[in-house]
């Protein structure tokens, strides 16, 4: 027998792996929770594990610290937190979640981090009557009557922003952001109220350029487009690493000196220490900043900051508020927190009071109505830090 | 504005793309030429090429403080201990017969999945950051035109990495192995020279190309947990444009990859996520030998 086969068969070999390769890369009833001795159940879940590590440990740590800023309380009821984890996505977030309420029995369930993993998880919240008062991720649904979020929905720190750039850009906005749904997302809430207040897209066919997630690592193709559009100013979203990466080789390319705006995620929590220098003067816009000057906020970030390194995101802080609004609704909800009791009591909180400032639950969405910030990232001592330069619009519908 | 400035015009946007491109070209060339040597000449379908790029990366990483020592300590680690990993998946190897693509492709891909693993118990699971030299930290204008030293400093590096590969190749009694184990197996197995000595030899060496590629090439293809994948892809495709006898085949293919990646993408940013594979299967479709011809050519 020869020792090397045929090449033919060697590159039909090389062909096949390289196509596999492709495509595996490409991703109760009565009563449960409370007991006789005025405890309640609670279920967490979020990604302790895999990609979203990092904003799952936050959202963890700023339900953690909303407790042991309250005696372990939630509505004068000592809380039994059951916390789970909810890995990369539905797959790992539905079995997790089953457990939490099937088994476990919780009151209500809170975190995950994933919109997926939230349209995943929905079914057996429907099917055991439990509420869900999500802190991040937040699909399309068309079922709300059980579903809470005090995060935001995607579409909304763009068109938050669109104003302010159409204010103060005189010329053309070039959009770019990650070819997923949150990224469409993200960049059709800027683009759409962009253009209903007369403002004029540099992208060449007039739509938003989308690049592969997460295969794109080298964004320098895009930035020699977004050069020869003669763009006044950019509008992007991207998270996580694509962050990072879009971050500092905008600061090495031959546009670093066009002004950059951002949803706050770009340049939020750890990612900002990864880009150092490069992100300084980037424009964004989120529902949270750790310098807001409000006495709800102080007190928030000195008890963070007494347990971690660092200020919290707004990853924490949606979190610490969904124990806010849990505790606010389980007192309202009587001598007999029932799941339903509870989400009956959320829907009728009014103003919640927050390190944000104050918010409520829009009727329809059952996500925040609240106010965004424009912040731009700026020394703060010896680190960087996005620092709040201004108000933006109150969004929420 | 007169038709000679609408013509540089036309061009001058895709300067800096094109320019790009050749730096990531001569990064994958240096990542897929160990991979092309595996298979070409020891006949080993090592899919755990990317882990040995992974660990040069993540070597890279952990080292690199924005010193020059600090690159100088990592490239010889990255490469040492890539080589090393070779030489262990030679050692694990031994039992497979030559030439059977199926035992190789389980035991590497195994091997491949474990390590990754391990990188990531390791080093954690979010992409680690690469801190250059501070001297090569920032920008240069290049024909008007901003661009990220480190990346053209690459260019010249990459590219002196590739000629003394050719030249190790061509005058090299070393070379002289690995081009006669590729033209006449047999005769040099007759030789003397023992089968097993030469898939160390070429595993290790493997090693340390792809361990060195990880090194320089982890600000721009950077450690995490897809890069692995991401490299072992990247190599695949090398071989099937680029073919699997000739260093000429292999550098256009990687340059071929580099300029689709970037020119490509600049181009036809619509087009992005399947420009690579359309590329591929219409070398393929057209001519199923690759781009080049074999070794002797070179």
């Amino acid at each position: 027998m020869p020792l090397i086969t045929p090449w033919r068969s060697r590159a039909l070999t090389a062909a096949l792996l390289a196509a596999v390769l492709t495509t595996s890369t490409a991703c109760g009833d009565d009563a449960p929770g409370t007991s006789a001795g005025g405890s309640i159940k609670i279920g967490l879940l979020a990604s302790l594990s895999g990609t979203y590590q990092a904003v799952g440990t936050e959202i963890r740590d700023g339900f953690q610290l909303y407790l042991d800023t309250h005696d372990g309380k939630l509505g004068g009821r000592q809380v039994d937190l059951i916390v789970a984890d909810e890995g990369n996505g539905a797959q790992t977030a539905v079995p997790a979640a089953t457990k939490l309420l099937k088994q476990d029995r919780v009151s209500a369930l809170t975190g995950i981090v994933g919109g997926g993993s939230v349209a995943g998880v929905t079914p057996v919240l429907n099917e055991t009557k439990v509420p869900l008062v999500g802190s991040n991720g937040r699909p399309e649904l068309k079922d709300v009557s059980r579903v809470w979020h005090t995060s935001y929905l995607s579409d909304e720190p763009g068109a938050a922003i669109a104003q302010h750039v159409r204010d103060n850009v005189k010329g053309s906005v070039y959009a770019i952001g990650p070819d997923y749904q949150g990224g469409w997302d993200e960049l059709r809430g800027f683009t759409d109220a962009f253009g209903k207040i007369g403002g004029k897209l540099a992208n060449a066919d007039g739509k938003t350029t989308f690049t592969p997630f997460p295969a794109t690592t080298n964004f320098l193709p895009y930035f020699a487009r977004i050069k020869a559009s003669g763009a006044a100013a950019v509008y992007t979203f991207y998270a996580g690493s694509a962050a990072v990466d879009f971050v500092k080789q905008y600061a090495q390319s031959e546009i670093k000196d066009i002004p950059l705006y951002a949803a706050g995620f770009l340049t939020e929590g750890g990612v900002l220490n990864a880009q150092g220098e490069a992100a300084r003067d980037i424009y964004s816009v989120l529902n949270y900043s750790p310098d807001l000057d409000n006495a709800e906020n102080r007190a928030f970030v000195a008890a963070w900051k007494a347990k971690h390194d660092g200020s919290p995101t707004t990853y924490a802080l949606a979190s610490y508020d969904a124990a806010a609004v849990l505790d606010r609704a389980i007192g309202a909800a009587g001598s007999d927190p029932t799941p339903e009791a509870i989400n009956t009591a959320i829907g009728q909180l009014g103003q919640i009071a927050s390190p944000r400032g104050t918010w409520q639950f829009s009727t329809t969405t059952h996500s925040p109505v609240q106010k965004w910030y424009l912040r731009q990232v700026r020394q703060d001592g010896r680190a960087l830090s996005n620092t709040v330069v201004g108000d933006l619009a109150t969004v929420g519908r | 504005m007169t038709a000679v400035a609408a013509g540089t015009n036309r061009i001058d946007p895709y300067l800096i793309p094109a320019l790009d491109g050749v730096a990531y070209g001569l990064l994958v060339f240096v990542a897929a030429s160990g991979l092309v040597f595996c298979f070409g000449v020891a006949n080993i379908l090592n899919l755990a090429h990317g882990l040995l790029y992974a660990i040069g990366g993540y070597t890279a990483a952990a080292l690199l403080d924005g010193g020059w020592a600090s690159l100088a300590l990592a490239l010889a680690v990255g490469v040492l201990a890539a080589a090393a990993a070779g030489v262990l998946l030679a050692g694990l190897l031994t039992p497979v017969a030559t030439g059977n693509h199926l035992s190789q492709a389980l035991l590497t891909f195994g091997v491949a999945l474990a390590g990754g693993s391990l990188l990531v118990a390791g080093f954690g699971p979010d992409n680690p950051q690469v801190q250059v030299p501070a001297a090569l930290e920032g920008s240069v204008m290049v024909a008007g035109h901003r661009y990220a030293a480190y990346r053209l400093v690459f260019i010249v590096v990459a590219a002196v990495l590739a000629a003394a590969l050719y030249l190790v190749v061509r005058r090299t009694r070393a070379g002289m192995l690995v081009r006669a184990a590729v033209d006449d197996p047999e005769m040099v197995a007759c030789l003397g020279v023992s089968p097993a000595r030469i898939r160390a030899g070429v595993l290790a060496a493997a090693g340390a190309l792809a361990g060195a590629a990880g090194v320089l090439g982890a600000p721009i293809i950077g450690p995490g947990t897809g890069t692995a994948d991401t490299v072992l892809l990247l190599s695949l495709v090398v071989v099937v444009l680029g073919g699997l006898g000739s260093m000429a085949g292999t550098l256009l293919a990687a340059l071929a990859i580099g300029e689709i990646q970037t020119l490509g993408v600049a181009l036809l940013p619509s087009a992005a996520p399947f420009l690579l594979f359309a590329a591929m299967a219409a070398v393929l479709a057209v001519r199923a030998r690759g781009l080049a011809g074999r070794w002797r050519s070179a």
